[in-house]
């Protein structure tokens, strides 16, 4: 059990958070509009999961709901009059608004504890522990140490949430409102003429995406026990373009490669860790000059999917 | 009181105006919205800090210097982030969004390896001189800098208006193909519009180290995000638009804070931007709306 250490199950959780907010840029991409808020959103769902836990002493579920809730409120609230915006304005506009829930974060101390952020938050692994010695289970019995079981605990709880989303998501994309997405992402213009409702599913693609990334910050929150507006500024709304773009914003596997692969590749070479931001606006640019469509592509997964003659990719 | 804080607030409102200047005849000509702006301001601040302070040049020095560096920057991003997107038939309008962006982290985080994350202070040689006119207290500090701004201003204007070049931009501006098909080097229109942009955000630079006293690596990023914010306030491709919206930015932020709370002073750019979106999404001295113009 040498390898299941806390280091490499913490490194695999961050990957499934940044799994999510992958995908959850990815959603909003998939009809075309590109989303700069989504770190603002995150912020939404890890403060209102955080601050519900420790001020108002509610269960770890039941904030998480609550944040990625209300976060997906808030993508409808800034999602309706977005809808006047395309392409850059819509960026800058959602930038915007991740600068200004950060200055309100900031500013707010009575609520959220001011740029010192918000301190023992709940961590699921730990309170999972709690619970399930108060019912004389001990993680001895599994030959795990109580470190391990927490980390693991944890790594479990956000492999089952990214699994949800990432099955969710690609149903939906088989779906009538995938479809849809797909269309309008082609040509506005045209999905219009041809009956679907844009606004409508502007807005949802929106909102779904708010609420994944609330989703993920609230799973943030209680993983790392520590929130504060330095983990939700302009690098983090860049980190999770970049996982999109770099996986792929075309299939949703393109984002969950992207997260997966910058997750991975910055702490088991600590020399590239340095160069991280370095490297990734460098990545940024080759990429939109070379391969645009990011490295996983549905051309690419067709590929595979025949010379791996009939494993379902 | 009310005077000296009028000032201040023309004062910083003429450096963003500078500042979103830049931004605005990118998107004028090649529409599309040049995110590493900000960071060649940065370059150009500490080009300029690194001749002033660390060298002890002349101020007129340490603008030339800013200008060959960050001139020199712009024709870099044209030619390896910009132009390779170009030439790809059917690239998304996101695409040159998206590798800007890249050239910005990159270039921020250069800074901090070459200069760390630290304040720096940035001396200017008449930092402490001051007037006084009946009660109003003028630092000859914000007289060179209104000065400067004013004459950048007035000679863009007149260059856009008066020259040849500055016609064939503002026909380039109007409709690339067409200015292409009557003769203009479009190619080198746009190259030179990148270079003109990035050297006046080098002048900016500069303009802010003597502002503020200090740079950080970080200046890029917060005074990049208010020039985005002016030039939609003031209308995308607006040089007019973009002189107002700086104007109103920097003495709305000099008031709210003389009269209200610092803490959200960063935030008023984000809060005018989306208001104005509401309102009147094409901004203040726009033209159509994007969607229509196509």
């Amino acid at each position: 059990m040498e390898w299941l250490n806390p280091y490499h199950l913490q490194v695999a959780s961050f990957v499934l958070i940044n799994a999510i907010l992958g995908v959850s840029i990815y959603v909003t991409l998939s009809t075309g509009q590109l989303s700069l808020g989504n770190a603002g959103f995150m912020s939404v769902g890890a403060y209102t999961a955080a601050l519900l836990s420790t001020q108002h002493q509610v269960p770890i579920p039941v904030g998480i709901l609550a944040g990625s809730l209300l976060a997906g409120a808030a993508g409808i609230l800034v999602g309706i009059p977005s809808l006047r915006l395309s392409g850059v304005y819509l960026a800058i506009a959602t930038l915007g608004f991740g600068e200004v829930i950060r200055a309100v974060l900031i500013n707010w101390e009575s609520l959220t504890g001011g740029a010192v952020g918000v301190p023992a938050i709940p961590q699921m692994g730990r309170v999972t522990l709690v619970w399930a010695r108060d019912r004389g289970f001990s993680p001895e019995s599994l030959g795990l140490q109580s470190n391990q079981f927490i980390s693991l605990t944890v790594f479990l709880i956000l492999l089952l949430g990214t699994i949800l989303t990432v099955a969710f998501f690609l149903r939906l994309s088989r779906s009538r409102v995938g479809r849809a997405y797909a269309a309008i992402r082609l040509d506005e213009s045209a999905a219009s003429a041809a009956g679907i409702p844009i606004t409508y599913y502007k807005v949802l693609a929106f909102s779904q995406g708010a609420l994944l990334s609330g989703f993920a910050g609230a799973l943030f929150a209680h993983s790392t026990s520590f929130v504060s507006p330095g983990d939700f500024t302009y690098h983090r709304a860049v980190e999770i373009l970049v996982f999109a773009v770099f996986g792929g914003s075309l299939h949703i596997y393109g984002p969950v490669f992207g997260a997966a692969f910058l997750t991975v590749v910055p702490e088991a070479l600590r020399a590239v860790s340095d160069y991280r931001y370095i490297l990734y606006g460098i990545l940024l640019v080759l990429m939109m000059v070379f391969r645009p469509q990011g490295v996983i592509d549905p051309a690419l997964l067709r590929r595979f999917r025949r010379s791996g003659k009939g494993t379902p990719a | 009181m009310f005077l000296e804080q009028l000032i201040n607030g023309i004062t910083l409102g003429s450096i963003y105006a500078i500042v979103a200047l830049g931004y605005t005849l990118v998107f004028g000509v090649l529409d599309i919205i040049n995110m590493a702006h900000g960071e060649i301001f940065m370059f150009g601040a500490f080009v300029g800090l690194l001749i002033v302070s660390k060298a002890g040049a002349p101020l007129p020095v340490a603008f030339l210097g800013a200008i060959v560096v960050t001139a020199a920057m712009g024709l870099l991003l044209e030619r390896f982030a910009l132009r390779p997107l170009r030439t790809r038939p059917g690239a998304s309008h996101l695409a040159s969004l998206i590798s800007t962006i890249g050239v910005s982290i990159l270039l921020e985080n250069v800074a901090h390896k070459i200069f760390g994350s630290g304040n720096h202070l940035f001396e200017t040689p008449f930092a402490e001189i001051s007037f006084t006119i009946g009660p109003v207290t003028v630092y000859l500090v914000q007289v060179v800098i209104l000065l400067i701004s004013l004459f950048l201003m007035v000679g863009l204007s007149l260059w856009l208006s008066r020259t040849r070049a500055g016609k064939a931009l503002r026909a380039a501006a109007e409709n690339l193909e067409t200015a292409g098909l009557l003769g203009v080097d479009t190619n080198r229109m746009i190259t030179a519009t990148v270079v003109i942009a990035s050297a006046m955000g080098g002048i900016a630079g500069v303009l802010v180290g003597m502002a503020f006293n200090y740079i950080n690596n970080q200046i890029g990023l917060s005074m990049g995000l208010k020039g985005l914010a002016i030039i939609i306030f003031g209308g995308m491709g607006s040089v007019y638009g973009a002189m107002a919206g700086g104007l109103i930015l920097g003495l709305s932020e000099t008031f709210v804070v003389a009269y209200g709370s610092s803490g959200y002073r960063d935030a008023i750019a984000f809060v005018a931007i989306i208001v104005i979106l509401l309102i009147k999404p094409q901004g203040l001295f726009g033209q159509a709306p994007a969607e229509a113009r196509r």
